[in-house]
């Protein structure tokens, strides 16, 4: 599993006063942290830039020269995604394009112009699709549009979009029947996806059980990579061989409804978690409680 | 072959719960199967209806609504009398509109809850206005006061629930949680409480909303809550549902501009929710109610 570490993200209060004042010293710990922590990229999330499009092309020369990592260019703003573009040393991930007629129009051509891989999310111009089928649909679309500009399915990281389970918990479910036939679609493509957006909304000290357990779902439903956060190290190990029992039970819950009574309480939330990810039961923030 | 050979039983089902004081108990719930589909399963109980009565007299109700009621608006149990021996209502639900005057006396309040419970043929729901505070300051005394009477308080929501459900456990009383139109908080604020408090005095309300004012959302978070229940067998989903339409139908221009649009309004709400698995309907106009039964019957 390719892990993007999350952590350099503009709604983090630190980044964003770092990024004001060009001052790139916690922005190189913060990158060089989570290299040592495993992240194989970097994602530069900067948001829309709109203002300020330099922003990109600075940052990325910062990071760049504080960790041979790849990175991860992470804004909608096509202008700042090419300033960022111009100066990377190790070819860098587009993050993200998607199936709207802008992006279609403004950011995939740029994936073809610097020859980079590019997340290419399942969002179009009528919104993010509901069900799995038309998260097909939707990114075949996109896919064949990105073929005939020059960019081969080997170089797209597709992003069915992770919708928090507090709010759409069906909608987890119908990202996993996607995961399982994005191979029969578009084969040979890559995938990724925002895996904490998952426990958006959920309360803060459970999240991190939501997102790994759901991180070894979908790396069993051969999902390629997931931008995470890197400071997580349990999700890491998870995803480095270790912890092999926590994994096994895992998948011993997914493929069958495991009865809870008599187990610890660490293995019941494991199962417990695992039921409201497949959508067998009800999710509420107490998930774990009843 | 039968066309039931077809069926596979339901896993789950709803609980039965009972309100009332011995003697005058009605039960809501009881299904084991989805509404209306009585050839799949056990239907429980029909459908119970309520007419509201309000603790002091309502103000801004329109004269079609208010003339059902002209000769009682002042005596809540001259018309609550009213409401179930000319208009066949199962169950009073006696609105709490005397908590809209900041200076409210809960002993007061409560006594005369007790009065209006003690000379009523039938079991009250107790509903409060949605403040919550003044509600849990007035719902835990008359919990008290009204011991042992099995009322059905509500609404009970997140910022109150566990003042008011501990009043109630001691008092021996029912419960109506209220949700935000959301079903995995409402599953929330019922994990929460069945910790303390027993799921079979308990009837939810998802919250209810009336035609062209969000029924759609309603209807949908209301038929979900009853297939988790019956299908999917999950525990903390299995009261019985409170639509309490008449205050949100009667606030409506529709309905207040003339009257065959008001009881059309409201029986139609009504209707659909019952639709969608409601077991108690809380009604205003007693010829709403008339429809509806005749609908369902």
């Amino acid at each position: 599993m390719i892990l993007i570490g999350e952590n350099l993200q503009i709604l983090s209060k630190v980044v964003s006063a770092a990024l004001k004042e060009r001052d790139e010293k916690p922005l190189q710990e913060l990158a060089i942290k989570q290299a040592n922590a495993g992240a194989d990229y970097i994602d530069l999330n900067v948001g829309p830039a709109r203002k300020d499009p330099d922003v990109m092309k600075w940052l990325a020369g910062v990071i760049q020269e504080a960790v041979n990592k790849p990175l991860s260019l992470d804004t909608t703003n096509p202008i700042a995604m090419e300033a960022g573009l111009s100066v990377c040393k190790i070819p860098p991930l587009i993050n993200s394009a998607s199936g709207k007629q802008e992006s279609k129009e403004k950011m995939l051509p740029l994936a073809a112009k610097y020859n980079c891989d590019v997340v290419v999310s399942v969002l179009i111009d009528a919104g993010i699709p509901t069900d799995s089928s038309t998260r097909a649909e939707a990114i075949m679309e996109t896919v064949a549009y990105a073929n005939e500009i020059g960019i081969p399915n080997e170089r797209i990281w597709v992003d069915p979009i992770m919708m928090p389970i507090s709010v759409d918990q069906p909608q987890v479910v119908e990202l996993f029947e996607f995961m399982k036939i994005l191979q029969d679609i578009c084969p040979g493509a890559k995938s990724t996806l925002g895996l904490s957006n998952l426990s958006n909304g959920a309360p803060e000290h459970l999240r991190g059980i939501l997102n790994r357990i759901c991180l070894v779902m979908l790396e069993r439903y051969n999902c390629f990579s997931a931008i995470v956060d890197s400071f997580d190290t349990e999700l890491v190990s998870l995803m480095r061989g270790g912890l092999q029992d926590v994994k096994d039970l895992i998948y011993r819950a997914m493929d069958e409804e495991l009865n809870i009574s008599g187990l610890p309480k660490k293995e019941a939330d494991i199962v417990k978690t695992v039921n409201v990810l497949m959508g067998r039961n009800l999710y509420s923030h107490s998930w774990l409680e009843s | 072959m039968q066309s039931t050979d077809f069926f596979e039983p339901y896993k789950g089902d709803v609980k039965e719960v009972a309100i009332g004081s011995e003697g005058k108990t009605v039960k809501i719930g009881g299904e084991k199967t989805l509404p209306f589909h009585g050839f799949e399963g056990a239907e429980g109980g029909p459908v119970k209806f309520a007419l509201e009565v309000f603790d002091a007299p309502p103000e801004g109700w329109p004269e079609h609504l208010r003339s059902s009621y002209a000769d009682v608006l002042g005596n809540p149990v001259a018309w609550a009398d009213k409401c179930v021996k000319q208009f066949g209502a199962d169950i009073i639900s006696l609105y709490l509109a005397s908590l809209d005057n900041d200076n409210f006396d809960a002993a007061k309040i409560a006594e005369n809850v007790k009065k209006i419970a003690d000379q009523v043929s039938v079991p009250l729901v107790v509903m409060g206005i949605g403040d919550k505070d003044k509600d849990a300051k007035a719902f835990v005394e008359i919990a008290k006061v009204c011991k042992g009477k099995n009322l059905l308080l509500g609404p009970l929501v997140k910022e109150n629930y566990e003042e008011i459900a501990k009043a109630a456990l001691e008092g021996g009383h029912g419960i109506i949680p209220q949700s935000p139109l959301d079903i995995n908080l409402c599953k929330e604020l019922n994990v929460k409480l069945t910790k303390f408090f027993p799921k079979e005095k308990m009837a939810i309300d998802p919250l209810s909303a009336a035609i062209g004012y969000g029924i759609d959302y309603s209807f949908s978070i209301m038929e979900r809550v009853k297939q988790v229940a019956v299908i999917h067998n999950d525990e903390m989903m299995k009261m019985p549902m409170v639509a309490n339409i008449g205050k949100d139908c009667w606030k409506t221009k529709e309905a207040k501009e003339d009257k065959t649009q008001g009881i059309l309004w409201e029986a139609i709400t009504a209707f659909t929710l019952i639709l969608s698995g409601a077991n108690l309907v809380i009604l205003r106009h007693p010829e709403s109610l008339k429809l509806v039964k005749k609908l369902i019957s």
